[in-house]
């Protein structure tokens, strides 16, 4: 005959603190997968906006990030840059190039697309609209959140590939083409996978969409 | 074969230090020395050693802070004497500091690179042509942005014709910078090694001992034929530099 043991007080608190710590370990698991947890969202209705018309709305996978654009600084450059959100062309781009808490870029067009993703030509491709002449300004300086055109490592030859600056890059002031600067989300792009100390990133995350906001 | 490049690729870039200094020259390691001056060269530090080039056989080292303040005042009195307008036109933008350069293993003063608007320069170069070695590198970057005015034909041709020079700057044993007392057409042992050597010793040497030159070339029909070939040319990218 098998005698029935009573668990004492203690091996009951014991169990009880184990059962909770497995919880406790199994929602922490969950809950940290998600990057986006604690990053706040932009309510797109509760926002208002000065130049409605300059406001483009980048969508990624923690949120919206809101961007201001500035045509009086860089005329030609923001409007082939509403070209190519109106037309669509930067939904499902990568963010291929990005350095941790510094800048993320995006915008190749033909080989860095969720469709077409080609690592060893990623960074070369072309939007079919032609080359840029870079719009200078010495007087803009890249504080954390400007939105500036990528360029090869000549002058006017901006295209569609853009950076956005998670910090303040003095050194990129007179050397890249401002384009506007980011209002709301900007921490939503810090959770933007990085390359782990490469600048490339392999397996990176994409843009959802891009349209402005008086878009219909 | 993609499976290969993509291998390639990720081994490749697992060695760049991703920064925005990296991101816009193309050189690891760097942190701003200087930013704003008048002339708008913008001046960098290596702050870790770095390779970079073909092959990564450029290398060179960090500085000492307290080495590279002191060199500091002697490269800026030197590089303010170029106006900014003259420094775009030769595509000179960024001075990055390091010690102890090496190309291929062999020291090196400095290294201009057109492509990327930038000169490296070595803060532990021999101190007793340090300045004009400064001028030197200057000139590597005004012939490579303004081929058209400094063909070497045309002057190689000032030379005597029995002359040959090596058939590059690192495969001639020609490395001596003194002033030679008698110059015969040539201002130092490395002026004989290539003719772009020849031209950035004549122009460096121009900008450091200009009186010197002028009463060399009295008596020396060949050099002040090159002489003369650097100052005219140099005038039709900026008249007062010289």
């Amino acid at each position: 005959m098998i005698k029935k043991i009573k668990a004492s007080k203690s091996e009951k608190i014991l169990f009880l603190f184990l059962i909770s710590i497995s919880i406790f370990t199994l929602i922490s698991f969950f809950l940290l997968k998600n990057k986006c947890l604690f990053v706040e969202k932009n309510n797109l209705s509760k926002l208002k906006f000065n130049k409605p018309n300059n406001i483009a709305v980048m969508n990624v996978e923690c949120g919206n990030v809101i961007i201001e654009l500035y045509p009086d600084i860089s005329p030609k450059s923001v409007e082939r840059f509403k070209i190519l959100i109106e037309k669509k062309m930067y939904d499902g781009s990568a963010f291929y190039k990005v350095a941790e808490n510094t800048f993320v870029q995006a915008g190749d067009i033909e080989y860095g697309n969720i469709n077409n993703l080609d690592y060893s030509k990623i960074g070369s491709g072309e939007s079919g609209l032609g080359l840029l002449k870079s719009e200078l300004s010495d007087d803009f300086v890249f504080t954390k959140g400007s939105v500036g055109f990528a360029r090869a490592s000549e002058f006017d030859t901006e295209d569609s590939e853009f950076f956005i600056t998670l910090k303040e890059i003095p050194i990129y002031q007179g050397e890249y083409t401002p384009i506007g600067k980011v209002i709301h989300g900007l921490d939503i792009l810090t959770k933007i996978k990085t390359g782990n100390k490469a600048i490339y990133v392999l397996r990176p995350d994409y843009i959802n969409t891009f349209k402005m906001l008086n878009s219909n | 074969m993609k499976i290969l490049l993509l291998f390639i690729l990720i081994f490749q870039i697992s060695y760049v230090k991703a920064d925005e200094i990296y991101n816009l020259i193309k050189i690891p390691n760097l942190e701003i020395y200087k930013l704003k001056n008048d002339n708008n060269i913008r001046y960098l530090n290596a702050k870790g050693n770095f390779n970079i080039g073909v092959n990564k056989n450029i290398t060179c080292n960090k500085t000492n802070k307290k080495n590279l303040n002191t060199k500091f005042q002697i490269i800026e009195k030197n590089l303010n004497r170029y106006n900014s307008n003259f420094l775009n036109k030769i595509k000179l933008k960024y001075v990055v500091f390091c010690e102890n350069l090496f190309i291929s293993e062999i020291n090196t003063g400095g290294i201009p690179d057109n492509k990327n608007r930038t000169l490296i320069l070595d803060i532990n170069f021999n101190q007793k042509y340090f300045e004009r070695m400064i001028h030197h590198e200057v000139f590597h970057m005004i012939q490579n942005s303004h081929i058209k005015y400094f063909n070497e034909e045309e002057f190689s041709s000032f030379n005597q014709t029995s002359f040959n020079y090596a058939d590059c700057s690192t495969c001639s044993d020609r490395l001596n910078l003194d002033l030679y007392e008698n110059t015969s057409g040539f201002l130092t042992e490395y002026s004989k090694s290539i003719p772009s050597e020849d031209m950035a010793e004549i122009f460096s040497f121009l900008m450091t001992d200009k009186e010197i030159i002028e009463k060399k070339i009295n008596n020396d029909k060949v050099l002040y034929n090159k002489v003369n070939f650097i100052k005219l040319n140099l005038a039709k990218i900026d008249k007062n530099i010289l």
